[in-house]
């Protein structure tokens, strides 16, 4: 995947509940839950960033250069892909 | 006394929802059948207890009418305070009906025991329909809880039927809170918060699976009512230790924080 990160809306349900995001994987049913920068990342998967945008989006938010959350963003990038909720690109 | 629903067998020992129809047949000698708009049929074998037959009709048959007929079945037991109802919940043996029962030495009235009937069509509040089931407590769980003992449930349940120290209450009421029953080393009371309210919600499967039959939904049907539900429902969790001699402390913090009305 190294296009525009977009999410698979036919392959989730999405609610938020007290600030977290509550996703539900409508193919086995499982629950996943989304706080803190992780529930912030997913709000940022819109259809308009890649990854590069993505990550500089993030690091200005934070404070932090791209760098030093490239690894976490990419394991949690990966985690959504295998889940089924990005598209391919 | 049909053995099959729509078709497919439904053998002793196993029980079938399918629409507006329902068809338990125990492993006891006992068959139920219930159709919307007909009632319910009951089939007894010869040398079945007859005692067996309210337990039935209000446990399992009594759940699967709820959901037929657009209710949620919960498992909790319940007292009634300032108008609200205070449900207790946990998994089965957790000692949901005794702590209810406790809370009537309190001057709490009992709900109901063991299924808590909620209305969910109003998007605004939850309803709590009141419990048809009798209470039924252990010898041990008498005394714990001040209910008055009356006759045994059956031959074969270790158990009696009982009254409440606080008696019952029965009025339709809106939903205070969920508690739900964790064992810890200490007691306290800490709100439950996110995706945890929906997985508590979720985690009822025996009448979950007769709800998400009956209403015939698909997954994200589902998870959009749970959503709705897990947000207009306030719960907390009641950490206690499972130890005998601490239970009279577990029910008077319980019935001091739901009569202080204090929410976090």
């Amino acid at each position: 995947m190294t296009g525009v990160l977009a999410k698979r809306g036919d392959a989730f349900s999405e609610t938020t509940i007290d600030d977290e995001v509550v996703l539900l994987n409508l193919a086995d049913g499982t629950f996943f839950s989304l706080t803190g920068t992780a529930a912030r990342i997913w709000g940022l998967i819109d259809g308009t960033r890649d990854r590069a945008a993505l990550l500089a989006d993030l690091a200005a938010a934070y404070g932090v250069p791209t760098a030093a959350i490239a690894p976490d963003v990419e394991a949690f990038l990966a985690q959504l892909g295998e889940a089924g909720f990005l598209e391919r690109g | 006394m049909p053995h099959t629903l729509a078709g497919h067998p439904v053998p002793p020992g196993s029980a079938l929802l399918l629409g507006g129809s329902f068809l338990l047949r125990t492993g006891t000698g006992y068959a139920f059948h219930y159709v919307r708009g007909d009632g319910v049929t009951v089939e007894r074998a010869v040398g079945a207890d007859p005692a067996e037959q309210e337990l039935w009709l209000n446990g399992s048959v009594h759940a699967a009418i709820a959901a037929i007929n657009g209710f949620l079945p919960f498992h909790a037991s319940a007292v009634a305070w300032d108008g609200q109802v205070f449900a207790v919940s946990g998994p089965s043996g957790a000692g949901k009906s005794t702590l209810a029962a406790a809370l009537g030495r309190h001057g709490l009235p009992l709900f109901c025991d063991d299924t808590l009937v909620l209305d969910i069509s109003d998007p605004a509040r939850v309803r709590c329909l009141p419990g048809r089931k009798r209470l039924k407590l252990s010898e041990e769980a008498l005394v714990l809880t001040g209910a008055r003992g009356r006759e045994k449930v059956s031959p074969m349940v270790a158990k009696r039927y009982a009254e409440p120290a606080g008696g019952v209450v029965e009025a339709v009421l809106p939903l205070g809170q969920l508690i739900f029953l964790a064992d810890g080393d200490s007691i306290r009371l800490e709100p439950i918060s996110g995706a945890r309210r929906m997985v508590l919600l979720d985690d009822d499967h025996y009448t979950a699976e007769f709800v998400a039959v009956a209403r015939g939904e698909s997954r994200a049907e589902r998870f959009a009512w749970l959503a709705g539900l897990a947000r207009r429902t306030p719960m907390q969790q009641l950490t206690r230790p499972r130890d005998v001699a601490q239970f009279d402390a577990v029910a008077a913090r319980l019935a001091d924080w739901i009569k202080k009305g204090v929410r976090p």
